[in-house]
């Protein structure tokens, strides 16, 4: 998987070539706008991270030629603007997905796999049995269980697990949580406090009887359900 | 802004002049047209008189009329004929008269060009006289009253103007010196005031208005100032922490896990950074009312509701009593993402406060056209003389707390905006000691 990433700042681009391509993508990084655009417009790639106020030429100038010339290549605005106004000219432009910065970096990389995953023509639909290790989980009964013993969960703790479950083996961070298991669209709510009280319930409910400890806690960024110890 | 001032002063002036001039003018075409009036009747009169006693006299004269004592001039007319003329009216140079004058009083000029004022009339029935008196008296009194008027007039015009300039400088000077004053007045400087001299005159009055803006000015400023510097110490602190973790761990060899640790510390740090400055966009924009809303009827009870038991677990891990006593189905059009992230805050901050196993109670209390939230907590309640103080941002009421134990300070500053953005009002009642009681009040 070839990813085109157009970003001015070298610090940031450096760190998400090297965060990608651990994960396994082919980085390719342009630091001007019209770089960018040429790159753009001569090879062929699977996704492309674009910051708007790049120097040279402006990001969504580089969105417009690149839609404009009727190429599909999903496309993630990177970008400092965050008002309303500045979300809806992007997406309008032709954006698939809009992120802020600064943004946390599982984020990114979760939103890439989603825009790929939809690339490739979409999967059979959301799993419905998920499960790591002992730990299983009917999604559509609500049923959740480790070792055979059935987990005693609030509807928040299932939709919590149920999350970390699709998301297993890769961190998860407060802000994704908010958003996508509280529902919060507005940052700056003070609901970070609520996430942990509800993390440290459901560790207590999932790992604390078990001998194997599932739901990692990984400082500053967020939390992580997988195997192995951390 | 000195020459606006003089000018006003000269256009003043000007005006005064100006208008005082036609007046005086005015008047005076009436005094000369009065006098004149006055004068020519007295004359007339005197005139009349005369031609009354020549007359009897040229009545019972033989014929000769030569010794007629009369100090006026006089001629006689006898069938058309002038058969005596007076010596001084010889003397004169009148005009002759063609013939016989038509009866009445009219000037004419001499040869000299004197003017005499005639008066006719026949005497007996084949008489008919003449009586002339020099008017040159008269004209010359007139004229001398208006070579007063003309001399009087610049003079007293000059007077009033100078006393006008002069006035008008004295009532001005008020305005001047408040310019220079406010000149003076800068940033550094704002908790200067212009003068009030008269609080009841019109300058003092705008003196006064100058003043109050001044002072909101004034209070603006501080508030600014301090919201800046407590914005760049909340700021540093996260920034100071960040890099002495990151200066330490670099000088220590430490495992993968531990540096593994540091860096997460410093992530943490990145993060408090991150809402605050998010905290911090919000006010601004909210400032500039630049953040957009979208307003419609929402159920306020089931916005409430969700926020509470979103919040729930927080209370339950200090062992607090939360209760929520909320009916369906009142409907507010708002901003339901603002309104829910300031009834989050609040009841964020009351959780905080409550010490564990106090209580905390959400209910609405709705009256005609409002409709109200009240969170009431059994915390520690705010001493009277902060109560106005703990919207403002950055406010603590501990000054002491640490900072891991709490937010900013942003909460319910963003809590009261996004309320007045949604047209409602928030109000806290509280007793130091028995809790205190936060109540939105929303327009239905």
């Amino acid at each position: 998987m070839k990813i085109l990433v157009i970003e001015d700042d070298r610090k940031i681009a450096q760190a998400l070539k090297k965060g990608l391509e651990s994960e396994g993508y082919e980085i390719d990084v342009a630091s001007t706008g019209s770089e960018g655009g040429d790159r753009a417009a001569t090879r062929a790639f699977d996704l492309i991270v674009l910051d708007l106020m790049l120097p040279g030429r402006d990001g969504l100038e580089i969105l417009t030629a690149v839609r404009g010339r009727g190429d599909a290549t999903p496309v993630i605005i990177l970008t400092a603007k965050d008002t309303i106004q500045d979300r809806v000219v992007g997406l309008d432009a032709g954006a698939d997905d809009y992120l802020v910065k600064p943004f946390a970096f599982p984020e990114l990389s979760a939103r890439i796999r989603a825009l790929l995953r939809r690339g490739a023509g979409g999967t059979t639909g959301p799993l419905v049995k998920l499960g790591l290790a002992d730990l299983e989980m009917d999604a559509a009964r609500r049923e959740a269980s480790r070792g055979g013993r059935a987990l005693a969960l609030t509807a928040r703790e299932f939709d919590l697990l149920e999350y970390l479950l699709r998301n297993q083996g890769r961190v998860v961070t407060r802000e994704m949580l908010a958003a996508d298991v509280w529902k919060e669209t507005r940052r700056a709510t003070p609901l970070d406090n609520v996430i942990d009280v509800h993390i440290a319930r459901l560790r207590k409910k999932i790992d604390e009887p078990f001998a194997v400890r599932l739901l990692h806690t990984v400082r500053g960024v967020g939390f992580i359900l997988r195997e192995e110890s951390a | 802004m000195k020459p606006s001032a003089s000018s006003v002063r000269l256009r003043l002036t000007l005006w005064y002049t100006s208008v005082l001039a036609l007046i005086v003018l005015a008047f005076s075409l009436a005094v000369f047209l009065f006098v004149k009036d006055r004068l020519f009747r007295q004359f007339d009169r005197g005139i009349t008189k005369e031609f009354a006693a020549v007359a009897i006299e040229v009545a019972e004269d033989a014929g000769d009329f030569g010794d007629i004592e009369s100090p006026s001039m006089f001629e006689v007319f006898r069938g058309g004929v002038s058969i005596f003329r007076s010596a001084s009216f010889r003397k004169a140079g009148l005009p002759e008269s063609p013939g016989v004058p038509t009866a009445g009083i009219r000037t004419v000029r001499s040869g000299g060009g004197e003017r005499f004022r005639l008066q006719a009339g026949p005497v007996k029935s084949d008489r008919f006289l003449v009586v002339a008196q020099d008017e040159e008296p008269v004209w010359n009194a007139l004229h001398t009253l208006l070579a007063i008027l003309y001399l009087a007039l610049p003079i007293a015009l000059l007077l009033a103007a100078l006393g006008g300039y002069v006035l008008a400088g004295r009532l001005l000077a008020p305005v001047g010196a408040m310019a220079r004053q406010a000149e003076k007045i800068g940033a550094e400087s704002l908790s200067e005031r212009l003068p009030v001299k008269n609080p009841d005159d019109e300058f003092g009055k705008l003196a006064a208005v100058f003043n109050q803006t001044l002072s909101r000015l004034q209070s603006a400023f501080e508030r600014l100032q301090r919201f800046t510097a407590d914005a760049s110490h909340e700021l540093r602190t996260p920034l100071a922490a960040l890099r002495s973790v990151g200066e330490v761990a670099l000088q220590e060899d430490l495992d993968v896990t531990a540096y593994r640790d540091r860096i997460g510390s410093m992530l943490e740090e990145t993060s408090r950074l991150t809402n605050l400055v998010e905290s911090l966009l919000v006010l601004t924009r909210a400032d500039s009312g630049r953040l957009p809303m979208n307003r419609k009827p929402a159920d306020i009870g089931a916005l409430v509701g969700k926020a509470v038991e979103d919040l729930r677990v927080l209370a339950e891990e200090r062992n607090q009593n939360l209760t929520a006593d909320l009916p369906a189905g009142v409907l507010v059009s708002t901003d339901e993402g603002l309104l829910r992230q300031a009834v989050v805050n609040i009841l964020d901050n009351a959780i905080k406060y409550t010490p564990p196993g106090g209580t905390i109670r959400v209910a609405m209390r709705g009256q005609p056209g409002v409709a109200g939230i009240e969170v009431v907590d059994s915390g520690p309640g705010i001493p009277a003389d902060q109560r106005d103080k703990i919207f403002d941002r950055f406010y603590r009421v501990e000054k002491d707390r640490p900072r891991d134990a709490g937010g900013v300070g942003l909460g319910l500053a963003i809590a009261k905006w996004a309320v007045e953005a949604n047209g409602g009002a928030i109000e806290v009642e509280s007793r130091e000691g028995q809790g205190s009681t936060f109540r939105i009040v929303l327009p239905k």
